[in-house]
Formats: structure tokens, sequence, C-alpha cells
């Protein structure tokens, strides 16, 4: 339709890059609603080099969808609020205007979204919404782009990728249609790509080919990757990095690694313990972490995870933890944390006290409780 | 904390997040100051058309050859028409026919159709067939097409026939309008509740379905009484409604259009135009603002 | 859906057979004896029997129907009294004066309704929005008998820049045609616009918070790419429905402009030949009228069922 614009702006060349791919520095975005003002992310920082994948942990409502949109700037115009820094290839997104920003789009920074069903139109044709960014973006022509979509598709794996052009979003299975929302990511060529829960509600089988693919891709161009999901086991081999977020900020960030062999954040280690292993014997009760994520709208106090922590004592309720330095790379939030004396120490004490969360997570058995006056329900 | 179940096995209940439910926002503003402006907007005027007969108002008919086409001044707030007639008082005479038309036959309408609407929706079956089968035959026909002819050949219009005739419009679209509104009313908890305590269907219909579907008919009832003045004001326009004196507003719009008063005097057609629109708004407007609260209140529910 | 479109088609048969049996028994059912009021002042017995059998009137109800019903088929529709024409001939110059109304005040609407909606939807309960709804919503108080006198005012008598009445055949001049028929066709435009923008305004802002929007800008493509290629489709439904709603008021609003404007379409001739109580005029155009309301009522009922977004087809 129109012509390629000018960009406005230069990347260079990946490979030429010095320093990150991606830093992100205190960033906050809060919305404005009728219950008040809802910090869904809360002070975020992280860097991401090039090549390099990043894992973002955390349950709905941890603001980990919402942190995505906000380093690329696709947030809705009214009644949001954002500050910080987000510098992309050098460049300060948060300081550029939306034409600029548009030329980053697609172009430089990619975005998967989470359902590829409510996120590709349903009445334009897959290949279209393919070829629209070659054409309009890349500058490509008619037929150009026509081959460029084909080579797109058959390198995420759609068979008879020609024919799959003229079909609609519709038409095409789950796994299908994911894999075409990925073709579009990767249209232009971008150096970030960040892929929000890229497998919910796909089978498993699919879940794991899309994953594998995302790899190759990023392997092969070389890009860095942040993948956003609440399913610890889907990072547990695929990401360098790890980041866990909690209401609306990282709780526990660490590479892969590191996480999995000396967690210190409780409510990492609670997500991971609620991660069912074929090794446990049938019938084994699933671990769930008890409660639910906070209303992000309220003011807080302490520690936002001290209501369902097993470790909980009074500084955490009145004191929220900094991000400390634990061993290279890995920084956390926790006062009591896990596999220190002081944690074992919290935790024996909240046993013996009843706590919940505690005996809960010990498995601990009780009869006989006293009801609380404090009138507090159980959730449903 | 929560009381476990006494018991071998027991798994306790955690407590619940404090403040993780925040209150829904609430919705209690009322109707709003704009509805209340235009009801009381449409009640003045029905009170001037009521009351035309007693307020300090010239003659609408007397033909005063001294003060033809006068503009607004002192005697004649309006100015008067290329007869001589103090415009002021035609209109507000004008306006009792508009009233009426627009009014009765919709009160009418709901009234029979209604009813109808709430039985045929709580009962179903056969009636309820036949009757949605003829209200779709009644509304299949073009309202204004029939009324013109049929009343053109059930001479000599009055006032009455009229109604009639716009009532018969007006009945199927109400009936429609209760009979959708109480199906989706009548599978309801509350209605099923009340049968079950043995309430007779003329106690359910009136105090739980009634109650309910109402409101939801209002704005579409408020939307008809607009329709049925259009409707009213173009068969005068055509000069093919109820004849003289009874001068309706738009048998004054269209005596302003001929005879070149346009060019002459348009304060002959602008006043009638300004008072139907101020009318209108007012019935929209309040239509408006009744659906979207209640549609509100469904969403709640 | 073969079961739904024949269920539809002899409904549509239904109506238009009672149609017919309507205007059919509308002369007969007259009181007094219609030879009179034709014939008037020339009222003779030798005129009356002619009449009578022209008319058919000698014969039974059922049968005079068949043969009215036999000669619409055959194209004759009577012929009128006032005019000496036949009807389908007053009809051939009506018709296309009707369509050109309907045809041009929906042009008028669609370009005006369409890009204030597309840029309302954009910044909604901004200022732009606020004037474009308040404005439409105001159209929505201007009845055609209304908005044409006034535009009248503005237009033809202030500014002398269209003609206030009268009619020029398209074949005749294209450039007069067009100003005989532009005030008449925006005054019926008026309502049509107030309809068809809040109804597609309602249906872009929804369609806007859809995951493909976010999606598209996420790509980088341009506003007004996104709102004309991605936004318009999915909804352009909604222009149906208000093409639905619209067709009862421009019906009655065709009326009013015809008479308003002096344009010889149905409406307007309809309308005389009441006046003048020219029955079979009144007969044959009452049932073309009413005829091409319903068929284009069941039409387009019809599409909206066909072409409904909620039901997904392959």
């Amino acid at each position: 339709m129109s012509l390629r614009r000018r960009p406005q702006l230069s990347f260079p060349d990946v490979a030429s890059l010095e320093g990150p791919l991606l830093e992100v520095e205190d960033l906050h975005t809060s919305f404005r609603t009728a219950r008040g003002v809802v910090r869904a992310v809360d002070g975020v920082s992280f860097t991401l080099a090039r090549g390099r994948t990043l894992g973002v942990v955390g349950e709905s409502g941890s603001g980990k969808t919402v942190l995505g949109r906000s380093i690329m700037g696709l947030l809705p115009g009214a009644n949001v609020e954002r500050s910080g820094t987000v510098r992309f290839s050098g460049h300060d997104l948060t300081a550029m205007s939306l034409a600029e920003l548009r030329e980053v789009w697609g172009m430089q920074v990619a975005m998967v979204f989470q359902d590829p069903m409510t996120a590709l139109n349903p009445v334009v044709r897959v290949g279209r919404q393919i070829t629209e960014s070659l054409r309009l973006r890349a500058g490509l022509d008619r037929k150009g782009a026509q081959e460029t979509a084909v080579a797109l598709m058959q390198s995420v794996g759609i068979p008879d990728p020609v024919r799959r052009l003229r079909s609609y979003p519709h038409e095409l299975s789950g796994g299908m249609r994911q894999r075409v929302m990925i073709a579009i990511s990767l249209a232009c060529g971008p150096k970030l790509l960040l892929a929000d829960e890229p497998t919910t509600g796909l089978d498993v089988t699919v879940q794991a080919q899309i994953l594998d693919l995302l790899a190759t891709q990023q392997r092969e161009r070389h890009m860095g990757m942040i993948l956003v999901t609440h399913d610890l086991g889907v990072v547990a081999n695929r990401t360098d990095d790890i980041a866990v977020m909690y209401a609306g900020r990282i709780v526990e960030r660490a590479p892969t690694v590191e996480l999995f062999a000396h967690t210190r954040m409780p409510y990492t280690e609670a997500l991971m313990r609620s991660i069912p292993r074929i090794a446990d014997p049938s019938h084994t009760r699933l671990r769930a972490i008890p409660g639910r994520p906070p209303d992000l709208a309220a003011e807080a106090q302490g520690c936002r995870f001290a209501p369902r922590c097993p470790y909980v004592q009074d500084r955490c309720r009145a004191e929220e933890p900094p991000l400390r330095t634990a061993g290279q790379d890995h920084v956390f939030r926790c006062w009591y944390p896990v596999g220190s004396p002081e944690g074992a120490d919290a935790l024996a004490r909240n046993v013996t006290a009843m706590v919940p969360a505690a005996l809960a997570f010990t498995g601990t058995r009780v009869r006989d409780v006293a009801v609380a006056p404090d009138g507090a329900r159980a959730p449903a | 904390m929560v009381a476990a179940d006494a018991g071998t096995e027991s798994v306790l209940a955690i407590e619940a997040i404090p403040g993780a439910t925040g209150a829904a926002p609430s919705r209690r503003t009322g109707l709003g100051a704009l509805f209340w402006v235009c009801a009381g907007w449409v009640a003045l005027m029905a009170l001037l058309a009521i009351l035309a007969g007693v307020l300090p108002l010239k003659a609408p008919n007397f033909q005063d050859y001294s003060a033809v086409n006068v503009g607004p001044s002192v005697h004649h707030l309006l100015g008067t028409d290329d007869l001589g007639r103090d415009l002021l008082a035609r209109i507000i005479y004008g306006s009792r026919v508009s009233l009426v038309i627009g009014f009765a036959p919709v009160a009418i309408g709901l009234a029979v159709g209604g009813s109808l609407g709430l039985l045929a929706g709580y009962r179903g079956g056969v009636a309820d067939s036949l009757l949605n089968a003829l209200s779709f035959v009644i509304l299949a026909f073009p309202a204004l097409l029939a009324i013109m002819v049929i009343e053109r050949f059930w001479q000599p219009i009055s006032l009455l026939k009229l109604i009639v005739l716009f009532a018969i419009v007006a009945a199927p679209q109400l009936f429609r309008v209760m009979r959708a509104t109480t199906l989706s009313y009548a599978g309801r908890e509350f209605v099923v509740a009340a049968r079950a305590t043995g309430a007779t269907t003329r106690r359910i219909l009136l105090r739980e379905l009634l109650p309910n579907t109402l409101p939801a008919a209002a704005s579409f009832a408020l939307i008809g009484v607009a329709i049925a003045i259009v409707l009213e004001g173009a068969l005068a326009f055509l000069g093919l409604s109820v004849s003289l004196p009874t001068s309706s507003l738009g048998n004054i719009i269209n005596a302003g259009v001929n005879n070149d008063n346009l060019t002459l005097n348009p304060y002959i057609a602008l006043w009638p135009s300004l008072y139907i629109f101020l009318l209108l708004t007012a019935l929209n407007l309040m239509a408006d603002r009744l659906r979207s609260y209640f549609d509100i209140r469904e969403v709640k529910l | 859906m073969i079961r739904y479109v024949g269920t539809r088609l002899l409904q549509l048969v239904v109506i238009c057979f009672l149609i017919s049996v309507a205007a059919f028994l509308l002369v007969h059912l007259l009181p007094g004896d219609p030879t009179l009021a034709i014939l008037g002042p020339n009222d003779t017995p030798s005129a009356r029997a002619t009449l009578l059998k022209q008319l058919g009137l000698n014969h039974s109800l059922v049968v005079q129907y068949w043969t009215w019903v036999k000669n619409i088929f055959h194209g004759n529709l009577g012929v009128s009294f006032l005019t000496k024409q036949t009807v389908s001939n007053a009809l051939s110059v009506a018709v296309p004066i009707d369509l050109e109304l309907v045809i041009v005040s929906q042009v008028i609407a669609l370009v005006v309704a369409v890009p204030l909606a597309l840029v309302a939807a954009l910044r909604p309960n901004k200022a732009f929005d606020r004037v474009a709804t308040t404005t439409t919503f105001g159209f929505l108080s201007l009845p055609t008998f209304v908005a044409g006198p006034l535009l009248v005012l503005l237009f033809a008598v202030e500014l002398h820049a269209v003609p206030a009445t009268g009619f020029v055949r398209l074949s005749q001049s294209f450039g007069s045609n067009l100003k005989s028929v532009i005030l008449p066709s925006v005054t019926l435009a008026i309502g049509s616009i107030a309809v068809y923008y809040r109804l597609l305004r309602a249906d872009l802002i929804s369609t806007l918070q859809e995951d493909f929007v976010t999606m598209a800008r996420a790509k980088g493509l341009s506003t007004p790419y996104i709102m004309l290629r991605h936004v318009l489709r999915p909804s352009s439904f909604s222009l149906l429905a208000g093409a639905g709603i619209s067709i009862g008021t421009l019906f009655t609003g065709a009326f009013v402009v015809e008479v308003l404007f002096q344009l010889p379409g149905i409406g307007y001739q309809l309308v005389q030949a009441i006046y003048a109580r020219d029955y079979l005029v009144v007969q044959g155009m009452a049932l073309v009228a009413a005829v091409a309301f319903v068929v284009v009522n069941f039409g387009v009922d019809f599409l909206l069922t066909l072409l409904d977004p909620r039901v997904r087809r392959g």
C-alpha cells in the first residue's frame, strides 16, 4: 500500500554489537483502573546478551505479560504510566516516539503472542498476514514476499506451504497456527524475540516441537530471546537464565543451572516443587502453592509473598527484602532464603506455630485445628 | 485460619489473601441528571399541551389579517404565519396531536402487545407460535404505506382511528420485545423458585416477571413514541393525517414549505421543526440512558 | 441451511400474497360504489357499465382477484384515470428516481459515516469522538420532514446553490440531475448516517480490543493500514445491520422527500393518486412499493443471517 519509509534509526549489525542486546533498568508499568492504580510491573531490571535466552516465569497476575509489552512499548495509550529505561542495541526505547517505535517493531524486536487463535486476524488469509510485514516493512515486492513467506513457512515446519498461504487461521490446527505466528515474527529478521506463553494450550508433544523450533531459529539467527511462561518445566532446559516474577517484581534471577541447583527464594522453590515428576509414585498429591496471587492494586508492605510463604517471619511482613547477590549472576529477594540456616530455622518455627503454609509445605497432617476469629474466608 | 473437618485425613484450608477481591465499581449513580432534564422537558411539553385551553394563548385558528407574517414580537412571541395566526398557539395546540399520537398507541401497544408478549414468553405453546407468526406478518408490512392507504380509504380520519392504526403497528413490536425479555428471564432461578412455592401463573407474571421485564421494555417504548411522532409528522406533512382545524405539527411544517413561505416567512417551518427536534432528542436521550442503565444491571446479574 | 432458505422464501411468498390480497381488497371494500367516485361528473349508466366491466366488478371477488393477479404477471396493472397513462408507465418513471435516491443517499451516508467512525473509534471519548457522536445523535432527531425544509431553506433559498424542487432525468443532463437529487439524498442520508455511525463505531471499538490488532501493531504496521485492512473488515457486518434498520426510515423518508422536492417517484405519485382517488394507481403502486419493501427486508435479513460473524463457516 504505502511506500516503505526511510528508517530514521540505524541499528548496527548484531555481530558487531558491543554490550548487551537489551538492558532493562528499573521498569515500572502501572494502569489506572476503577479499583485504583494497578502496579503490574514494579521495578524490573535485567540485561540480555545477544544469542542468549532468558526465561521469565510467574503465575498469572505476576505481571509477566505486561513486562513483555512494556519492554516493547506496546501498551494502550490511556491510563498507563511507564517509567524506567529500556535500552535495545544502544537505543533508548522508552524515549522513542510512536513513529520511531514502529520502525523497531517487527524489524528489530518481534513478539510471539500467546493465543494464535485470537492473535491472528480471522478474516485475513494467513499468507497475507506474513507477507504484509515483508512488503510494507522490508520493502519486498509481491513475488519476493511470496517466496520469502513460503521459505519461512518451510523453516517453521509447515507442510505444503504454498497452499497454506491461502488458508484462514481457523482452518489450521493449534500447533500450525503457532508456527505461523512464529513465522510472522521472524519474517523481518528481528534481533530480539519476545515469546509470550508460546506453548500454552498446545498438546505436550506439540509444545516440545514449538520450543525446539524456537531454539533452532534463535541459534541460526543469533537472536536474543525472552521466553515468558508460567510453566517452569518449559524453561528448565531451554534457557540460559531464568528470572522469576512475583507481584510485578523479579524475586529471583540466576543462570538456569544455578537456579535449579541453588534455589534461594521460597517462591521459586514452591514452583519447582509443584512440577509433577514422572518418578513420583502414582497418586502422589499435587503440591500446589496455597493461596492466591496478590492484588496488584493494593498497597504493599513487606514481602508480597509473605501470606503464602512457608518461611514467613515478622520481618517479612514489615520490610520488603531487597535484591541480594548470591554467587555470580544470582540475585534474589528473601530474608530467610532456602538452604540457609535462618531459613531452616524459620520453617521449623512456623511448623510449630502451625502456620498453614508451612504445614502444607512440609506435608504435616493436622487434626482438630481451632478456628481463627479473623473472619478470613478460604478461597474457592 | 479455618477449621478442618475432624476426620482421619484432613487438609487445611488456607486463609484467603486479604484484599484479594476488590469491590466492583458501584453503579448506583442513578439515571443521571441528563435523563431527568429530558424527562422534565417531555413532561413540560405534555403539560403545556394538556393545559392549552386554560393558558393565556391566542386562538390558534384566528386569522388576523393585520398581523400577517409578523416576526417574533411582544404580541406574538413566536410570530405569525401567512394567515395571521399566532404561531405559538398553533404549535402548542398542534403538539397535542403529536403527543397523543406518540404516547397513546404505544401505551395501548404496551398494554395489549406487551401483556401478550409476557404471557407468550412465559407459557409458550401453540398460542405463542400463532401470535409470533401474526406479529411477524404485521411487522413485515411497511407501516407508513399501510397506514396511509388504509386511513385514506377509511374516511373520515379521526384522531381515534389514527390511534387505533398506530396501535396495530406498535403492538407487535412491543409484543416481540416483551416476549424476548420474558424468555430470557423465565428460565432464571427466581422464577423456578416461585413456581416451586406454588405461586399461580398470574402471581408469577405480576410479581416476578413484570418488574424485571418492564424496565427493559421501557427503553423500546420510548423509541416507539419517537417513531410514532415521526410517523404522524410525516403523514401530516403529506396531508394525510387528521385534518384541520386541529393542525398537527407536520401540517404546520407543510404549510411552512408551501406557497413560497420558506422565503417569505421561514419561521412557520422553523418553530415546529425546533419543537420536534427537541422533543425527539429528549425521548432518544431517555431511551438511550434507560438502555445502558439496564444493560449494566443485566451484566452484573 | 437449505431448509432455512426454504422457510424464508415460503414466508416471503405468503407475505406477498397477503399484500396482493390487501391491495385488491382496498378497492373492493370501499364504502359506496367505486365507480361513482371514479367517474365523478361523467357518471352515466353506459360509462358505469363500461367501467364495471373494465374493473371486472361484475364477477365474483375471487375471480376478480385472480384476473387481476394474472394481469399483473402480464405487466398490466391498470390505467390511471388522472393521467390516462398505464400504471406500468408511471412506474417506469418512478422506479429509477427511487433507485437513484436510495443509492445516492446511502453512498453519501457511508462516505460520511465510515471515516467518522474510523477516526472516532481510534480515540474514544476524546474530543473528536464526543463531537461526532453528539452530532450524529442529533441526526436521529431530524426526521425528513424537519431536515428537508431546513436544508432547502439553507441551500436553495439562502444560498441558491441548488433548485428547491423538480427532477431532471439522468439521461437529459448529468449535472442538473445531480443538482436536483443532491438535496433530497442528503436529507435521506441524515437518518442513515446516525445509524451507520453508531453501529460501526461500537463495532470498531470492540474489534480494536482484539489481540490481532495488538499483533498488527507489533509488526510495526501503520495505523491507517491497520484500520483499513485489519479492523474494518471484521466490523463491517454492523454496516449491513445498519442497512437493515434504515430500511424502514428510508421508506418513510422517501415519501416525504419526494413530496417535498417534487420528485415523481413512487411516493409522490402514490400520494397524488390517493388525493385524486385514482384507485388503480393506488392499488398498483402500493402493491409494488409494499412488495419491494418486503423483498428488500427479507433480503437484508437473509444476508445478515448468512454473514453473521458469530457463525464461523469454512
